[in-house]
């Protein structure tokens, strides 16, 4: 497997060096603030888990972090390059190695699941390759063990429309890992699933960056934070309230987090 | 939050909204002043002269000429009009496509021009942002701004009476309609699943055909089907430059006053117009059923296409489409069109030659008085002509739809067979497939039998041909009407004119408002047409200047209709906005 160093433009020769670093990011919508001077760093292989309350700003530090959205102030740095100061097509090799999952999925729903997964080689596709792909589809084999891989190798060629909640959401697992990034972010993973779900949701998940890739997810779940992660970052009200190994995280801390004003 | 910064988009320049009342009176203010313009108020209207002459043209639809050399003449026709139509579309979907890519909003936004943030930009900012876009919707704007016609004339001088002329005459302003409504089509898609891709580092065209392209796929076939039932009517109104087919046959019967010809004609012109728009509707069926008033006003393009899953209309929709193929073979081989003029050096030529000639433009002899004379009556032409449609239209599709006799039966009581609401609606529909099958100048020739010459032939002719085109949408939209709200006002005893008053209307009303308002829009452009077989107006000057290779003045005579269309089409889309919200 080629390592990050090789793909990326830039070097970055430190031993563990630092896949994100904010520097006192806010970033505002209209009026509302969304996050508020937030200074970050997150390491290679690391696996945190946010949590806080809704509207904390958890989404939107996701969509800083995979480049969706560029901050009202400071500076996000994804393997040690600024991607404010970039242009789109600049970002893009970055964004390679970001592979996100939506709370909303964000699949196409006319497509068959087969071209959704496809979707996430896009990137390291030619155009032609992806154009015919979508009237022969190619390198099935792949998608189908991907689909195999997240329990469902029977809808591969499946109007995704057709679907259950829970098996898109298996797709848009699947289209991240064909992506093969090195970090997965997730925004609200189990939010609207079952708890039996969930637990096989988290494990692939924590399976995964058992590989050496960089995870974070977004949880409303705190048991999991404590079960699956090695960092847990608390957001409240868009500040950061506390950033710890699970084992200093006291049900105290967890309380303020939560609690109602 | 999110969200709220994704539908802070809206396009950079709107009229504001008028008040509903407002428009109401704007509206009869300018019917009074429309009337009067066509001497509505005083003069001799009706020629009463003409009448033998109307009974002539009944005595030869009676005695029709069936011999097989004169079908054998009208079945070519009807084929080189349908090579025309098919070849036009072909090329205004590909114009279409390009040009939809590249003016929808969605495209820049990819392409880092107007790229999602939390910065607040500066006025100036914004406008560079936005400035790609508005380039190419501005560019988009001229060719959709003159009708078929007025092309087909301009093209005449470049490639001279070939199957190209009447080809490119219906591709280039189509292709422009067709950019704009692709570019909305795309637009309104969920932009989610493109942005994540993109997010995901998937570069723009790659994430356009595998996130937008097929979210939008049924819509654009849609309206794509629907633009071949307008290119057939277009391909028939081009005969009249003189580029073959049926409307041209037609023109030379009634001008040579052989009116046992007209029956076999018309009886062509119905069966190919008809059998497309049937095609057409059952083909949007099969895609998830919008009606062709939702596909053309905007609302509904993001309508939910779940029946496309079952196979028979699957099966239905690959057949149309090798249909469509093997059309499109069998009218390259008809026609023969020699594409390699477009890039003869004589083309180039003459193109410069032409553009040489027209610029810098003159006013025409009367002055800007006189051409300003002329875009009023343009203007009042297409005014009258909406005016009539609109309320006749309305109350035609009820009787048409025939849908407020039957509420609340289920299909296999429905009354059936010879009853006299059944009749009524199919004579309604059959009238409806006339009037907009038979083209507008046809129309006015007729019409000139026993009115006198003026703006009112025209607008006559105008209103004919619309109503059968909006009559026939508004019967799908009644036909196609929650029958809920009206059952159970029915099973509280109101009465069928109750239920048509605060059932039926509140329902499609703002609709139909809607879709008259952007018939306007294309009215206008009709006008030309009709000018050109004598009815006034601006068409009348431009026919005259082009007979007289006038260019520098036919420049000025284009300026003045792209300026008056650009004026009624900011007027209908800012009626029509205050209308869907």
């Amino acid at each position: 497997m080629i390592t990050i160093k090789e793909k990326l433009p830039r070097d970055s020769s430190a031993p563990n060096p630092a896949v994100f670093r904010l520097r006192d990011v806010s970033c505002h919508f209209e009026s509302v603030e969304a996050i508020t001077g937030l200074n970050l760093e997150i390491g290679r292989g690391e696996k945190v888990a946010l949590v806080g309350p809704s509207g904390a700003g958890k989404s939107t530090l996701i969509l800083l972090l995979n480049g969706s959205l560029a901050p009202t102030q400071g500076d996000v740095e994804v393997f040690g390059q600024s991607l404010v100061r970039i242009s789109a097509r600049q970002r893009r090799p970055f964004q390679r190695q970001i592979g996100t999952l939506y709370q909303q999925f964000h699949l196409v729903n006319n497509l068959a699941v087969i071209h959704n997964i496809n979707a996430g080689r896009l990137g390291s596709w030619p155009l032609l390759k992806s154009l015919a792909s979508l009237i022969w589809p190619l390198e099935t084999q792949i998608a189908a063990e991907t689909l195999a891989q997240v329990g469902i190798p029977e809808k591969l060629y499946e109007r995704t429309a057709t679907l259950s909640g829970g098996q898109q959401q298996r797709v848009a697992i699947a289209r991240v890992l064909v992506q093969n990034p090195d970090v997965i972010l997730a925004d609200e993973p189990i939010a609207s699933i079952d708890p039996e779900r969930s637990r096989e949701v988290m494990n692939l998940l924590r399976d995964l960056s058992g590989q050496g890739k960089t995870l974070i997810v977004s949880l409303h779940a705190i048991e999991y934070a404590f079960s699956h992660f090695d960092r847990i970052i608390g957001l409240r009200a868009g500040r950061l309230l506390f950033d710890l190994i699970p084992s200093e995280v006291t049900p105290a801390m967890i309380q303020t987090l939560y609690k109602l004003t | 939050m999110r969200n709220a910064a994704l539908s802070a988009r809206r396009p950079a320049f709107r009229l504001r909204m008028p008040p509903r009342q407002l428009i109401w009176v704007g509206v009869a203010a300018s019917v009074i002043w429309a009337a009067a313009q066509a001497n509505l108020f005083s003069g001799a209207l009706i020629n009463p002269g003409g009448w033998s002459l109307v009974m002539r043209l009944v005595d030869g639809l009676l005695h029709p000429n069936f011999s097989p050399a004169f079908l054998r003449l009208t079945l070519d026709s009807t084929l080189i009009t349908l090579s025309y139509a098919v070849l036009g579309t072909f090329f205004s979907l590909a114009i279409g496509m390009v040009g939809g890519i590249l003016s929808s909003e969605v495209w820049w936004q990819a392409h880092g021009f107007s790229q999602e943030t939390a910065r607040p930009g500066s006025i100036a900012l914004r406008f560079y942002r936005r400035s790609p876009w508005l380039a190419a919707r501005t560019l988009l704007a001229v060719p959709r701004s003159l009708h078929e016609i007025v092309w087909g004339l301009i093209f005449v001088n470049i490639f001279g009476l070939v199957p190209l002329t009447a080809i490119f005459a219906i591709a280039v302003p189509f292709g422009a309609i067709c950019a704009k409504v692709f570019s909305e089509i795309l637009d309104e898609q969920p932009r989610q699943p493109f942005l994540a891709m993109l997010n995901a580092g998937a570069p723009p065209l790659q994430a356009f055909f595998y996130a937008l392209f097929p979210s939008a796929l049924p819509n654009l076939i849609s309206y794509s089907f629907y633009r071949f039932e307008c290119s057939i009517r277009s391909a028939t109104v081009l005969g009249i430059i003189g580029a073959g087919g049926l409307g041209y046959q037609i023109l030379l019967s009634l001008q040579s006053l052989r009116y046992q010809e007209f029956l076999p004609m018309l009886i062509a012109l119905l069966l190919l117009s008809g059998l497309t728009d049937v095609w057409s509707s059952r083909l949007r069926q099969a895609l998830g059923g919008s009606t062709r008033i939702e596909i053309q006003t905007g609302i509904n393009h993001t309508a939910s296409n779940s029946s496309i899953g079952s196979t028979r209309s699957a099966a239905f929709l690959k057949g149309s489409l090798i249909s469509i193929l093997l059309l499109t073979i069998f009218a390259l081989v008809y026609l023969k069109p020699d594409f390699s003029s477009i890039l003869a050096p004589r083309t180039t030529q003459l193109l410069e030659g032409i553009l040489r000639d027209s610029f810098p433009p003159r006013m025409p002899d009367g002055g800007l008085l006189y051409l300003l004379r002329l875009s009023g009556q343009t203007l009042a032409i297409s005014i009258l002509a909406m005016a009539a449609v609109g309320p006749l239209a309305m109350a035609a599709a009820f009787v048409g739809s025939g849908r407020l006799r039957n509420l609340g039966q289920i299909t296999a009581t429905r009354q059936s067979g010879l009853s006299p609401a059944a009749i009524s609606s199919y004579l309604v529909r059959m009238f409806f497939l006339i009037a907009r099958a038979v083209p507008t100048p046809i129309w006015v020739l007729v019409i000139l039998f026993v009115v006198f010459p003026g703006i009112l032939p025209g607008a006559v002719a105008l209103a004919l041909h619309n109503w059968g085109i909006t009559g026939r949408l508004m019967v799908e939209t009644v036909d196609n009407m929650d029958e809920r709200p009206l059952v159970a006002l029915q099973s509280l005893g109101a009465s069928p004119g109750q239920i048509f008053m605060y059932g039926a209307l509140p329902d499609v009303f703002p609709g139909f408002i809607s879709y008259i308002f952007y018939r306007w829009e294309n009215c206008i452009r009709e006008t030309v047409v009709i000018g050109i077989v004598g009815a006034g107006g601006l068409g009348r000057l431009l026919s005259e200047q082009l007979s007289n290779f006038d260019y520098p003045a036919i420049t000025s005579t284009l300026i003045a209709l792209i300026l008056l269309t650009i004026l009624v089409d900011l007027l209908s889309s800012a009626v029509r906005r205050q209308y869907r919200s």
